[in-house]
């Protein structure tokens, strides 16, 4: 194909998507830039402007992936996932541990989440394992064949332990077997079977302590089943912020004062009181507490801004995998988007407490240069099965326009 | 079901999802409508009264300690008055706060009668970068001041005394090379970011030293009220002490090495040469510890042309000239190049071609052997013997030795001295190994170069029959740490260590000025000559053991610019040994080695 194709192909993308996406990414390194403000001699002052350069990255694999035949990738799916699995793996025994979790590859200097890349290669596989012809999924036998194929990511990535990334998966999940046409009926089993494993997960964690077991005796009954007491103390912040109010629970707390205290139109760019006095701490507030930045210099306005923007992009995302010209594609888009909602829900949720504190990143917004480049591959094939969908009906134009396969 | 009903299916389905979603944005934009607008006048207000004090509890720094339980570096509590920014915020923009801040520093200044003494630019910094962190604003105060901050009828809201420990050493004098000292973090340094920033070594032992010494801060979190008053405990968080450490420091033999050299340019290591203890280690000029924290005084330290923060122990390298003939004697006699009794002519010059090396007995020592040869420092004996033993042999001799290399004692700033060889002399000189350089070195000068620590290593060397045990400043084990084993012959012992028993003990000895009533002293004497020859320029040079039958001590002490080492050196030398071995009349007969801690 020539440069000159590849360029006509990619100006048949979904624009309004692109400028969604162009507008969090901008939102997200002006208050990358806000949150490190206050240390302008510390060595984060540049953070905005590596965000700006993984962003340029993330661009460019935006428009590869996009103008890349998403079909021609559905062969890389296990590829792709042993890849993933291989990487998780690595990442328990080499992984760079910090506070106590071994999420980190470190490549020079720059750190990789093997998780994230696993997450987008579930998707790929799942996606093709659920587009086979024929596939009956109205049997216990193949669904129990999908849900292996993430038990395996999923519990590695609990290992490191990362239970917020992990639990992003089970979503991710759920919505491409409805939409791959789960009977209702699994559809309902899965969820309570979901519900139920959540129960008996806090049950583990908690039921020992209540009924005052030692704390050795607590951590072997949480190890044999994979969990620690890790797990358990950040649950218990959650409930009890002032648990840990040096740690979590400060952050917590800090969060929910600064988007509270944000108002309708907020304090105002750089005049966030609990960013620049650092009450939100500067290690989190340009990552994984982006939003409460946002939430407290531009108030309302800015949250509704930002979640505005993200219901674009699901609804771009899923008008995209309406007219998708297969199911594969179809999958692709249901999965890369519920995953996108799973993380900008749980990160926006965390910063009021309405779910418990996880690392999980703002996709697009959050700084951290894999994750940026991984989201924007991610919405490359979603563009790409946009693309591809056009092409379906436009053989006459083709045919006028002259178009070279 | 046909392939149109399956995808109007999915159709239906992805429609699904998506308004689900949407859903759960649109409840999740209600939450924060709720939040940020509804009750925005409420969380401005938690904001405006959260009183959550942040009060550091110090981890203390470990102490240090001599071998004897004296103590070298402690800690003592110091006061000051802070801040609790967090309790003075304002709403609206940060000048707001600062305005704040600057009002309550005024009254307590005003109150308590202390000029201010920290700026608004200063404040604007700490607001900016240690915020939960209390700001200091007096530090150190007397108890006048802390009284007056007591009685205040109307305190600020956030001012409160704080207790911060402050780096003590009781002898200030005392090795301040060895033991270094401390700063605190650069506040600029953006590596922490809840805790005020610990103590941290800077020099010498302290810095060596740094990660065992070096304790964990931990926090308690107190809810106040406006006027300071405890409400309740949130939260602690344990600080943890750093470790004690035992140096093998004797701070009476310090004492007295520091004494010893008060006055004069030069460096003196005392050794146990059982096991590489440094039992001593001076270098004069010196400084006091405690100096460091006066800027002035700093300043004049630091750009005094004796260099007083320099380790002249370990940090300069000097040519060490007679002391390192006993090495050429090793290496001849090991390598059989020579008897103890063959005898060599000295006319008072050795001369090597058209060169002529005097030796500084000018009418010359006339037949000697080697004993004699030690005793005399005859440099026409050891320029014969060198020539004749061969450079490559003497080169191998002092490597294992440990010439030319950092002997690796835990401090840092050691430099490596110089053992030449010819590939050094083509590189650096661009000339050829000739055997006027191995002659030269035959007798100490030359190329070569050594720091006091490395010639005192040696004298150890002599000293245990040849074991070159790698000097330390932490005794972690009693056993020493071997470097190498010279493994000499006893015959060849027998012979150097006799020349160098002379040199002490002989009425015509190089080094009679060190002799002691009740102990017997083996040493070496040595002058090298540096700068311009009609100058007269010379490093006076003395190692010593003691006692020759069973050696506890092996020193090295070098004076620059001084009139030789028999006639400088020596005599600071006895009154050292003679002090050292006075203290051991006082001590435990188990003496130093036994006596840790």
């Amino acid at each position: 194909m020539s440069l000159r194709h590849q360029f006509q192909l990619g100006l048949r993308m979904n624009w309004l998507l692109t400028a969604a996406v162009l507008a969090l990414i901008t939102i997200g390194v002006m208050f990358i830039y806000s949150a490190t403000f206050a240390r302008e001699d510390g060595p984060s002052h540049s953070l905005y402007q590596r965000q700006i350069i993984w962003a340029m990255a993330g661009l460019t694999a935006y428009v590869g992936f996009a103008v890349t035949d998403y079909r021609r990738l559905r062969r890389l799916s296990w590829a792709g996932y042993a890849l993933g699995l291989g990487l998780l793996v690595l990442v328990l025994v080499i992984g760079k541990e910090i506070y106590g979790a071994k999420r980190w590859l470190m490549i020079g200097s720059v750190g990789v989440q093997p998780s994230e890349l696993a997450k987008v290669a579930v998707i790929f596989v799942l996606a093709r394992r659920l587009s086979v012809p024929g596939e009956n999924l109205g049997h216990m036998r193949p669904l129990f064949n999908v849900l292996s194929i993430v038990a395996v990511p999923f519990l590695l990535i609990m290992k490191e332990p990362d239970l917020g990334s992990s639990l992003v998966l089970l979503p991710v999940t759920l919505a491409m077997l409805f939409v791959a046409g789960l009977p209702f009926r699994f559809v309902g089993a899965l969820a309570l079977s979901g519900l139920a494993m959540a129960t008996l997960v806090l049950a583990i964690l908690f039921l020992p302590q209540a009924i005052g077991m030692t704390e050795a005796h607590q951590q072997t009954i949480m190890r044999t089943v994979g969990l620690s007491a890790y797990h358990r103390d950040r649950l218990m912040v959650f409930v009890d912020a002032d648990r840990d109010p040096l740690g979590a629970g400060w952050n917590k707390r800090q969060s929910e004062i600064a988007v509270g205290s944000g108002g309708l139109t907020g304090k105002g760019f750089l005049n966030g009181t609990q960013n620049m006095l650092g009450f939100l701490p500067r290690s989190v507030s340009s990552t994984d507490f982006i939003f409460s930045v946002v939430a407290e210099e531009k108030g309302f306005m800015g949250s509704a801004t930002i979640l505005g923007l993200f219901s674009v992009i699901l609804m771009c995302g899923i008008r995209i995998a309406l007219a998708a010209p297969d199911k594969f594609g179809r999958l692709l888009c249901t999965g890369i988007v519920t995953m996108l909602f799973v993380h900008g829900f749980i990160n926006t949720a965390m910063t009021v407490g309405l779910v418990p504190i996880t690392g999980i990143p703002l996709p697009l917004l959050s700084y951290g240069g894999s994750f940026m480049v991984i989201v924007m591959a991610a919405l490359g094939i979603v563009q790409s099965v946009h693309i591809r969908s056009q092409r379906a009906g436009l053989s006459f134009e083709q045919g006028v326009l002259g178009y070279a396969v | 079901m046909n392939w149109t009903e399956l995808l109007s299916d999915e159709g239906i389905r992805l429609r699904i999802l998506l308004i689900g979603m949407l859903l759960v944005f649109l409840g999740l934009g209600t939450v924060f409508w709720n939040i940020q607008v509804v009750r925005q006048t409420e969380f401005q207000s938690t904001q405006n009264r959260q009183t959550v004090r942040g009060v550091r509890l110090p981890g203390p720094r470990g102490r240090l300690w001599d071998r004897h339980g004296t103590l070298l570096a402690g800690n003592r509590p110091s006061y000051g008055i802070a801040i609790y920014v967090g309790e003075l915020r304002q709403p609206g923009s940060a000048s707001n706060t600062l305005n704040k801040i600057e009002q309550a520093l005024d009254t307590v200044s005003r109150h308590v009668g202390l000029p201010r003494q920290i700026t608004r630019d200063e404040i604007a910094v700490h607001v900016r970068k240690r915020r939960p962190l209390p700001l200091v604003a007096w530090s150190d105060i007397d108890a006048r001041a802390m009284a007056r901050l007591a009685e205040m009828p109307n305190p600020p809201p956030g001012v409160d005394i704080v207790a911060e420990p402050v780096r003590y050493y009781p002898t200030p004098t005392l090795a301040p090379h060895v033991l270094g000292y401390v700063g605190r973090l650069d506040p600029d340094d953006d590596s922490y970011d809840y805790y005020l920033p610990d103590m941290e070594g800077r020099a010498g032992m302290e810095l060596t030293l740094n990660k065992r010494l070096s304790g964990e801060a931990g926090g308690r979190l107190l809810q106040v009220d406006a006027s300071g008053f405890t409400h309740r405990e949130q939260s602690t968080r344990n600080p943890r002490p750093g470790e004690d450490v035992v140096l093998t420091l004797d701070a009476q033999i310090q004492r007295l090495v520091e004494a010893g050299l008060t006055g004069e340019r030069g460096a003196c290591v005392v050794l146990d040469p059982r096991n590489g203890d440094v039992l001593a280690m001076a270098s004069s000029p010196a400084f006091l510890i405690t100096d460091l924290r006066d800027v002035k005084r700093y300043a004049a330290l630091a750009t005094d042309p004796g260099s007083p923060f320099l380790n002249r122990a370990l940090g300069s390298a000097y040519p060490p000239g007679s002391i390192f003939k006993p090495l050429v004697a090793f290496a001849a006699l090991e390598n059989n190049r020579i008897t103890a009794d063959d005898l060599i002519d000295c006319p008072g010059y050795y001369a090597l071609g058209t060169m002529r090396i005097r030796c500084w007995r000018t009418t010359g020592h006339g037949p000697v052997a080697m004993r004699k040869a030690i005793e005399q420092s005859c440099n026409t004996y050891f320029c014969q013997l060198g020539t004749q033993c061969g450079y490559s042999r003497i080169y191998h001799m002092a490597e294992a030795a440990g010439f030319g290399r950092r002997t690796g004692i835990e401090l840092p700033g050691e430099a490596r001295g110089l053992l030449p060889d010819a590939e050094w002399k083509q590189r650096v000189q661009r000339d050829g190994w000739r055997a006027g350089d191995t002659a030269n070195i035959s007798i100490g000068q030359g190329y070569l170069l050594a720091t006091p620590l490395q010639m005192a290593m040696f004298a150890a060397t002599i000293a245990n029959g040849g074991h070159v045990y790698r000097p330390r400043l932490v005794a972690d084990h009693k056993q020493g740490e071997l470097i190498n084993d010279m493994a000499w012959s006893p015959q060849t012992l027998a012979v150097v260590r006799g020349g160098m028993l002379d040199v002490v003990e002989s009425p015509v000895g190089t080094g009679k000025r060190v002799k002691l009533e009740d102990v017997h002293v083996a040493g070496k004497t040595g002058s090298a000559e540096y700068g311009p020859r009609d100058k007269r320029r010379k490093y006076a040079w003395m190692i010593v053991f003691a006692p020759v039958e069973s050696p506890r001590y092996a020193l090295a002490m070098v004076l620059e610019d001084a009139v030789s080492g028999g006639m400088s050196t020596a005599p600071r030398m006895r009154d050292l040994l003679a002090g050292i071995f006075a203290l051991e009349q006082a001590l435990p007969p188990d003496g130093p080695a036994g006596g840790r801690g």
